[in-house]
Formats: C-alpha cells, sequence, structure tokens
C-alpha cells in the first residue's frame, strides 16, 4: 500500500511510514542538533591518534636531529632522507610512508580494507584502542540521536556504560561474522578465486574488471552485516533490549520487511561518504601547504567523517523509528503533540 | 595497409642501412687508438624454427659456423640449453629460486614446464659429409647438479685448430614455459629468448659457458644470424634484425630475419600486437627505424615507447657512440608475462601498465634502460654471468641520466587497489642521483657480497641491489668526483675500444685510469672488491665568542685571568668516519655574516676538528656538502646546525601523519 507520497506505508494503521530519502534527512537533522557528538567522536580519534603521533614525532626528531635535513623536511618533502628514516626506523616509524600525504593517505587506507592488507602492529594497537573506545562510545550516540534531544553528559556517559557491556555482546557476533568475511572469504575470493580467474588472462583492464568485481562481491556481504549490525544496535537502544542475538534476529526482521528502505538509505548514507572523499579530493593539503592549515584540512576532513559515521546511525534510527513507531519505545524523541483543539476555537493568527 | 608500410619500411631500412654502414665505418675521435676490434663472426647461425601455438612447442633446426677464435685447438664443444632451466624443479635455475624463497613452477601444471631437447648434433664436413658429434653429455661444471640440463657438451671428431671454421648441424624440440622470467608464453602471446642450442664462448684457453643460474642473464660470441620463423599466417612476428622476407604458405607464414654483428636472437609471435613504426633521425646520428609492437591496451602509451627509444639513441649515440643497426623492435609484453624489462640484440621488450600516469617513468625507464642495453652488452658484449654489474651497473648508471635530461619531472608513483590504480605524488619528484639509481634499495643492504663477486655466485637477493644500484652510485660517485664530461669519456672511450669485443672489469678500470689520468685502485679495492660502508657524519658543532680562564704570565708573574673576546667566535667542527670505507670528503662551514669556510680531508682517521677564529657564528656545518660519496647511505647525519628545525619537521610530518591514523580509525570504525 502506498501512502500519499509514494512511500511505503509500514507502520500501524493510520501511521505514515518514512521513506529512505526523509529518514536520510532526518537523519542529517538530528546529527546537526548534536553537535557535541562529532565534537566528541573527533576529540575521540584525536586523543587516540596523539600518543602514536607524539611517538612519531620523537622518532622523527631524533632521526633528524640537528641536521640540515630538517629544515629541508620542514619546508617540503625530503624524499631521501624519508627513505633513509624508513631504513632505519621500527615500531611506528615504520607506517611513517608517502601515502600519507593527502589525499594518499585515503587510497591507501581504503586500499587496505578492501585488499586485507595486515596492519604494522603498533597501527594495529592504534586501531583497536580506537574501536574500544568507539564501541564504549556508540551506545550514548545512538541513545542521544534517539532521542533526538540534548541528555547531558551525565546521561550520556551513563548510556555509554549501559550499552558498552551489550554491544560488547554484539562484537563478539560482529567480531565472528566480520572475521569470516574480512579473513576467509575476502581470501577465497582474492587468494584463490581471483588468481585462479585471471592466471590466463593477458589484458591488465580485464583483470583490473575481474578485480572491481571481486571487491564489489566482497562488499556487498560485508555491506549487508554491517547493515544488519547497524539495526540491531539501533533496536538495541530504541527498544531496550538486552538480548543481542535477539536484536540481530529482530534486525534482519525489520531488513527482510524493509528491504528497499533499509538498503536505499544505506547507498544514500554511502553516497554522502563518497561525496565527503571527493571533496577531501579535491581539498586535499600536498607537502607544501603550511603545517597548521594543512592539519587544519585534515581535521576539518575527520569531523565530516564523523558525521558521515552518525549519520548513518541517524538515519537508520529514524528510518526505524519512523517505520515501527511505538510509543513505547525506551529511546524516542519528544512527542511533538498536535495543536490542542482549544486552538481551533481561537482562529488563525 | 600493412603491406605498404611494410615495404615502406623495407625502403627505409636499406638506407639506414646504408647511413649507418657510413657512420660506423668513421673512426671515433678518441686521441688514443683503439686496439683491434673485435671479431663480429666467430659464431654464425641459420636457424628454420616452426612455432606451434597450439602445443607452444618449436621444432628447430639450425647450422652453425664456428670459427675457432683462439689460441688452442678445440676438442669439445659447449651448447647452451636453456630452456631447460624450467624442465623440472629440479634445475639449477630454479633451485637458487629456491633458495632465495621463491619457489617458482613449484605448484605449475605439466604444461608450464618447458625444455629443449636435442634430437641430432652432426659436424658438417667441408667434403660434403656428415659424422655425429661423440659423446654428447649434460655436464654441471659449475654445481654439480646432476639434474640440471641447462649445458651440454659433445666431443669433435678430431681438434679444431685455431682460425679454422666448422659447421656444425642442430636438430631440436622445445617446448615455451610459462612466462615467468624473460622467456615464454602466455595466451597468444609468444616471446622466444634463449629458446635455441647456443655455443659457448671459446677464450682464455677454453671454453666459457656456464649452466643456467636465477641470477645470470647470458654470455656468447657474436655472429651473423639468418633466422626464418614459421608462425601462423596473419600473426605478427617480431625480432633481431631486419625483416628480409614474409613467405605465405597456407595458415602459416615464414618471416626470414637477418642480423649482423649480433651475439644473440630474440623473437616474438601474437595475433594481437599493434604494429607501430618510428624513423628516429638525429643530426650526425644513423637513422634507425623503430617499431613498436604493442599491446592494443597500451595504445595511448604509443608515443611514450617511441619518445623514451629516441631519447636513447640520441643520447647514448652523442654519448657513448652511434647506434649501428638498422632496426629497432621495442616489444610490449602481455600483461602477466613476466617477460617484460629484457634486451636482446636490436629487440627487447618494455613492460608497462595501462593506467600510467605522465610525469612518472612508467615506460620511460624501462624503455630507456633496454634500449640502453644495447650499448651495453650489446655491443660492449661483458660475460654478464660472471660480470653482470659491468653493463647493469653502467647502463643504470646512464640511464638514469637520460631520464634527468629528457624526461623530467618524474614524480613518485605508488599503485593501490591490487596494485591497479596508481597514485602520482607530485609534491615528490625523483632525483637522478638518490632515486632513479635507487639508493633506497642499496642502502637496505650496503654491506653484503662485494660487487667483484662473480654474478652466478651472488646470493640471489644481491644480484640486483649490487649489480644495478651499487654499481650505478658507484659510477655516479665517480662522476661527481671527476665530473660528467670525464665520464662521458670514460664511457664514450670504453664503448670505441670493446665494441663487438668481451672486455673485463679490469679492462673498464684500465679504462678509467687511463683517461682520468688517476689510478683508482684505493677506491675500488673498497667499493668494487669489498664491500665496505661509507658514513661520514658531523658529531660536533660549536661555536662561541672566544674565551678563556686560567692562569698567565704577567709582570707580576702567574696571574688568574678570565677574558671574553666580544667579537671573534671560535668555531668548532668534529667530523667522525663512522663506517670503514675512507674517503677524500670536503667540510664546509657556513657562518650566519653568509661566509663559508671549506675545507679537504682525506678521510681516513676516525675523526677530525676542524677549527675556525671568525668575527661570526657558525650556522652549520656540512661533511661531503655536495655528496659526492653517493655510497654513503646515511646521509642525514652529514650536517649539524646551530638552528636546526627539528621539532617544526617532526611536529609538521607527525601532524600529517595523524590525519592519515584518523582516518583509519574512521575506515574501520563503520564496523563498530
Amino acid at each position: 500500500m502506498s501512502g500519499p507520497t509514494g512511500q511505503q506505508a509500514d507502520g500501524p494503521a493510520g501511521h505514515q511510514a518514512i521513506g529512505p530519502s526523509a529518514a536520510f534527512v532526518d537523519g542529517l537533522m538530528r546529527v546537526k542538533r548534536a553537535p557535541m557528538l562529532a565534537i566528541g567522536l573527533w576529540l575521540a580519534t584525536v586523543l587516540t591518534a596523539l600518543p602514536f603521533a607524539m611517538l612519531l614525532q620523537a622518532s622523527i626528531g631524533d632521526h633528524l636531529g640537528e641536521s640540515l635535513a630538517a629544515q629541508w623536511a620542514a619546508e617540503g618533502v625530503n624524499f631521501d632522507w624519508w627513505n633513509e628514516f624508513l631504513a632505519q626506523t621500527s615500531g611506528v616509524g615504520l607506517s611513517f610512508v608517502p601515502a600519507i600525504i593527502g589525499f594518499a593517505a585515503v587510497m591507501r587506507n581504503l586500499s587496505t580494507f578492501m585488499d586485507n592488507q595486515s596492519l604494522p602492529l603498533v597501527i594495529g594497537v592504534a586501531v583497536s584502542a580506537h574501536m574500544f573506545v568507539s564501541l564504549f562510545l556508540i551506545g550514548g550516540v545512538m541513545d542521544r540521536l534517539a532521542r533526538d534531544r540534548a541528555i547531558g553528559a551525565a546521561a550520556f556517559f551513563s548510556a555509554c556504560g549501559m550499552y558498552a557491556v551489550r554491544f560488547a555482546r554484539l562484537a563478539i557476533i560482529a567480531t565472528a561474522v566480520y572475521g569470516v568475511l574480512l579473513v576467509a572469504y575476502h581470501q577465497w575470493l582474492f587468494d584463490a578465486l581471483y588468481p585462479s580467474m585471471i592466471e590466463n588472462l593477458t589484458v591488465e583492464r580485464t583483470a583490473f574488471s575481474y578485480r572491481a568485481g571481486f571487491y564489489v562481491l566482497f562488499l556487498i556481504p560485508v555491506s549487508l552485516a554491517n547493515l544488519i549490525f547497524d539495526y540491531a544496535k539501533v533496536r538495541a537502544v530504541v527498544e531496550d533490549r538486552r538480548s543481542m542475538i535477539g536484536a540481530v534476529v529482530s534486525a534482519i526482521r525489520f531488513i527482510r520487511r524493509n528491504p528497499a528502505a533499509t538498503i536505499g538509505l544505506y547507498l544514500l548514507d554511502t553516497l554522502l561518504f563518497l561525496a565527503v572523499i571527493g571533496i577531501y579530493f579535491l581539498a586535499a593539503p600536498g607537502a607544501g601547504v603550511n603545517t597548521t592549515l594543512a592539519f587544519a584540512l585534515g581535521q576539518l576532513y575527520i569531523v565530516f567523517r564523523v558525521i558521515v559515521r552518525l549519520q548513518f546511525a541517524a538515519s537508520q534510527i529514524a528510518l526505524f523509528q519512523g517505520r515501527l513507531a511505538h510509543a513505547g519505545y525506551v529511546a524516542r524523541p519528544v512527542p511533538k503533540w498536535p495543536d490542542s483543539p482549544a486552538a481551533e476555537a481561537i482562529g488563525p493568527q | 595497409m600493412v603491406a605498404d608500410t611494410n615495404r615502406l619500411c623495407g625502403q627505409l631500412v636499406l638506407v639506414s642501412v646504408l647511413t649507418a654502414a657510413t657512420v660506423v665505418a668513421q673512426p671515433p675521435d678518441l686521441g688514443t687508438r683503439p686496439e683491434a676490434r673485435g671479431t663480429t663472426d666467430v659464431a654464425n647461425y641459420e636457424i628454420d624454427v616452426t612455432l606451434d601455438p597450439a602445443t607452444r612447442s618449436l621444432t628447430g633446426k639450425e647450422v652453425i659456423t664456428w670459427r675457432n677464435p683462439g689460441e688452442i685447438p678445440a676438442y669439445s664443444i659447449r651448447l647452451h640449453l636453456y630452456w631447460n632451466a624450467f624442465r623440472n624443479t629440479n634445475s639449477t635455475w630454479l633451485r637458487q629460486r629456491q633458495l632465495a624463497g621463491d619457489n617458482a613452477l613449484g605448484r605449475a601444471a605439466e604444461n608450464d614446464f618447458g625444455y629443449s631437447e636435442i634430437t641430432a648434433l652432426t659436424w658438417l664436413r667441408d667434403d660434403g659429409s656428415e659424422v655425429d658429434l661423440p659423446n654428447f653429455r649434460y655436464i654441471s661444471p659449475d654445481d654439480q647438479n646432476r639434474d640440471d640440463r641447462s649445458l651440454a657438451a659433445a666431443d669433435l671428431p678430431e681438434p679444431v685448430p685455431p682460425g679454422q671454421t666448422i659447421r656444425i648441424r642442430v636438430a631440436w624440440t622445445g617446448r615455451f614455459p610459462r612466462n615467468f622470467d624473460r622467456t615464454g608464453a602466455i595466451g597468444n602471446f609468444f616471446f622466444a629468448s634463449q629458446w635455441f642450442p647456443k655455443l659457448g664462448v671459446f677464450q682464455d684457453g677454453g671454453w666459457t659457458a656456464r649452466q643456467f643460474f636465477a641470477n645470470t642473464e647470458f654470455f656468447s660470441d657474436f655472429g651473423r644470424y639468418d633466422v626464418r620463423v614459421t608462425a601462423p599466417t596473419n600473426w605478427v612476428v617480431g625480432a633481431t634484425g631486419v625483416e628480409q622476407s614474409k613467405t605465405v604458405n597456407g595458415a602459416l607464414t615464414t618471416h626470414r630475419y637477418v642480423q649482423d654483428r649480433v651475439h644473440d636472437f630474440a623473437w616474438t609471435a601474437s595475433p594481437d600486437f599493434v604494429d607501430l613504426t618510428q624513423r628516429f633521425e638525429h643530426p650526425g646520428l644513423p637513422a634507425v627505424n623503430m617499431r613498436l609492437l604493442l599491446q592494443p591496451e597500451h595504445q595511448h602509451l604509443a608515443d611514450r615507447h617511441f619518445s623514451a627509444a629516441a631519447a636513447t639513441l640520441r643520447y647514448y649515440g652523442e654519448w657513448f657512440g652511434p647506434y649501428p643497426y638498422a632496426s629497432l623492435t621495442i616489444v610490449d609484453p602481455a600483461f602477466q608475462s613476466h617477460s617484460e624489462g629484457m634486451e636482446y640484440p636490436t629487440i627487447f621488450t618494455g613492460g608497462t601498465r595501462w593506467w600510467s600516469p605522465r610525469g612518472s617513468n612508467d615506460p620511460e625507464y624501462v624503455v630507456i634502460h633496454e634500449v640502453g642495453h644495447q650499448w651495453w652488452q650489446g655491443m660492449v658484449a661483458n660475460n654478464e654471468v660472471e660480470h653482470a654489474w659491468l653493463d647493469e651497473g653502467i647502463n643504470e648508471y646512464a640511464d638514469s641520466r637520460v631520464q634527468g635530461v629528457a624526461f623530467q619531472p618524474n614524480y613518485l608513483v605508488q599503485r593501490f587497489f591490487g596494485g591497479f590504480i596508481p597514485w602520482q605524488y607530485r609534491d615528490i619528484p625523483l632525483q637522478r642521483a638518490t632515486d632513479t639509481n635507487y639508493m633506497n634499495t642499496f642502502r637496505r643492504a650496503p654491506d653484503r657480497d662485494p660487487i667483484a663477486t662473480p654474478t652466478y655466485l651472488l646470493w640471489p637477493g644481491t644480484h640486483q641491489n649490487l649489480s644495478y644500484h651499487k654499481a650505478a652510485l658507484l659510477l655516479h660517485t665517480l662522476e661527481r668526483l671527476h665530473s660528467w664530461e670525464v665520464m662521458q669519456r670514460v664511457l664514450r672511450t670504453f664503448f670505441a675500444r670493446w665494441q663487438y669485443r668481451h672486455p673485463t672489469p679490469d679492462d673498464f678500470f684500465a679504462v678509467l685510469n687511463e683517461v682520468t689520468n688517476q689510478d683508482h685502485t684505493w677506491f675500488l679495492e673498497q667499493a668494487y672488491s669489498n664491500s665496505v660502508t661509507y658514513d661520514y657524519a658531523v658529531e660536533r658543532l660549536d661555536s662561541a665568542l672566544i674565551s678563556w680562564r686560567g692562569l698567565k704570565e704577567g709582570s707580576k708573574g702567574l696571574a688568574f685571568e678570565s677574558q671574553t673576546l666580544d667579537k671573534i667566535y671560535r668555531t668548532s667542527v668534529v667530523v667522525r668516519r663512522l663506517g670503514a670505507g675512507q674517503f677524500p670528503v670536503d667540510v664546509l662551514v657556513t657562518f650566519t655574516d653568509g661566509h663559508q669556510e671549506r675545507q679537504r680531508w682525506d678521510g681516513r682517521a676516525r675523526w677530525q676538528n676542524f677549527t675556525f677564529d671568525r668575527p661570526a657564528r657558525a650556522v652549520s656545518a656540512q661533511v661531503d656538502p655536495e655528496r659526492v660519496l653517493l655510497l654513503d647511505t646515511s646521509h642525514t647525519n652529514n650536517s649539524r646546525t646551530l638552528e636546526p628545525k627539528r621539532d617544526e619537521a617532526a611536529t609538521k610530518w607527525s601532524l600529517r601523519w595523524m590525519v592519515w591514523l584518523q582516518d583509519l580509525f574512521m575506515t574501520y570504525a563503520f564496523l563498530v
């Protein structure tokens, strides 16, 4: 059944279920109304990265010493020194490669994920640390986005604490699923199937088109799993679910009943992500740009990446609340009551 | 259209041959007269070979006309059967690859293995009679590997005295290995190199012929090659030399290629090649017909191939001596053929990617390098099995100069997403001295084997590092020591003197010493015969107003005095030799008033203190400021400043890195 606006009416009788574009816009508004979330998550990336950056700073400083090479490195790219440093460093220094410059950083990271390349140990530790921080914060973030109103720091962190335990249990399931997808499935696709398919190819473009196809085959189940775990978190927060298995099952149920809306919304959010990295592609600072400006641009880009992450959560919450509206939701926006009948008596203003 | 092009090419080739011959006939003005030219007709081959693409096999017959160039009689012959390196995993070649951790063909299918099998070996006497060569056997003099079939010997029925010529007929069959190193076949792409039974070199009282090692390339005598390649009609065939005729016989076509004064012959066949030609013309140099056999997906890169080849023909021609042959064929190998970047007389394989940004050195570098090999090894034919550095090092050194002169800027490129998507770093233009000489590869293992180690005995992982990179850096160090003009004269003389001959490293060093009028033994013993590391550093730099405290003789005897001169600074620089290698270096001190003091240090002691009293404070001190000694791979410690920007640089780069790390966080955060 279609409503007057063409949106699928999937809610209770008389309730107008929202579509993916409405949820997308609603999500953006919710993120806009919760600037502290973006700032907080951005700060989480800064605070997690900072100790490692300080380690690298010390390592670079030690290597440069009081040499003139420092002057050339400060003014631009001293590639010869850089290579010498890489040949002589260890630990965090090994990750200091040219691909950290400008948009190459994004290319490298996406490529690392898509090709399932291993991270240097210290970087793996850093990423894990950030994931733990995110795991702790995400419950509070979703609670805030679901309520769509300021809840105060105490309530926020209370929600973080409350959901952290549940989401840790969910993370066990997610780790198992992602482990299969990112390791076993990826290896099967790219280390077994792909090489055998291109074994006798003599045209590079054809090989690349195969690889691009394999990336799609890889991303589809990863995104689907991501979608399921996203909605599991949504249902866990909005409906105050304790059972994470139950949350996953109900998430699957919701996606199965609303495939176009959930997948359409996911694609819209993905488009936003692509737009953000597309803009950064144009604006990413080169090595010659002033350090302060380059850092500011970089941080602005990270803030937008955080916003995109929030948008995924906020829009999915909006969609869920718009499709399965229930007055008994634990986390829900403040009801917006219609005007009192008395207002009608007063007449138009 | 193709036929018309071929006809035109034939006319151009004829003109080129005449032009080339004219130019070559002119002796180079070198001041000294080279010794007698090497003989260019020691080993002549007439070969008939038929390719069967369906079975990836060859059936061949060759008549070798060989003249004993030595000073003693020959009692036997040596034949290289290179394709037997790919016969099974017990070959010396594949065992050496395993030693380096690469189990090539370890899991290969049956058809991936290749071989050469001699079916008849006959001496053709002058009187028309024929006799089979007795005692044919496989030999493995280098590693006693009885499973290796890459080298064979047979006795001669009677000794061949010096200067006498004999004719030997060899019939053989062979199968292309799957391409994984230099030769082989994949799909419809066939590249045939080291494909025919080939004589060793008879010199210095015997045969110089070694088994085929993974590190090593080739060594053979010059001669005339007259080769008929029969391949499917409508396939494009390219080969060493100039095509003389094309005879269509139904489904098969025989292409006849002939070339004099070469020591090898390679060919390629594929129905997929885009066949392009351009003519190289430059004042003072012979014209050359350049032919490019291009993969269809690389058509947009055709001009870059031609311009790189033309630049090398020009600069090498001007610097060292003209390219004397009429043709030059560039083969663009198929994707995954693993035959890229290999040189053969008048033909070579390039190698590029379908997405190659302009302003990077792909495909230019490989084309320049392989065209350069036409001089270094193609014409100056050192023994690559034992002294690969002599051609690889000289060529690497010289080709990076061509890149520096003709193809700038040349930006760093890295590839992502399975190696398909390039990213060009416009902030990082590659420099000749450090980047295109591959200093970074060398600096990771500067003290492995000496370059003087025979190439076939080098640890498999160090060959490239030493033969290419260290040798290029060594030569570039010599350039910075003497100047490019001097080094060009060295190489030009070496080329003229050893063209069509087999020089050894000692021959090169003799030319070096002669042209520079200096003995370089002190340097070569360290950098060539040994693997010492070089590392000079500025350990301390102090600059302060001169002051003293203490007792001083006065009118009343010894009296305490404390004094500081208010305008004279004493600058002290301590330089240290951290490595075992010794090299004379300059020490340069720069003062706040812009004045510079330079002093020479012989670089022998472990440390040296330099003191300067001047009315200005020092700003910085550098040891080897012009970076003459490129073999000093730890250059950061070569300078010290009193106004360091360490914190500024470290902060700048750690903040850049931090953004990358945050982006990495966000990349994985979507999983949470």
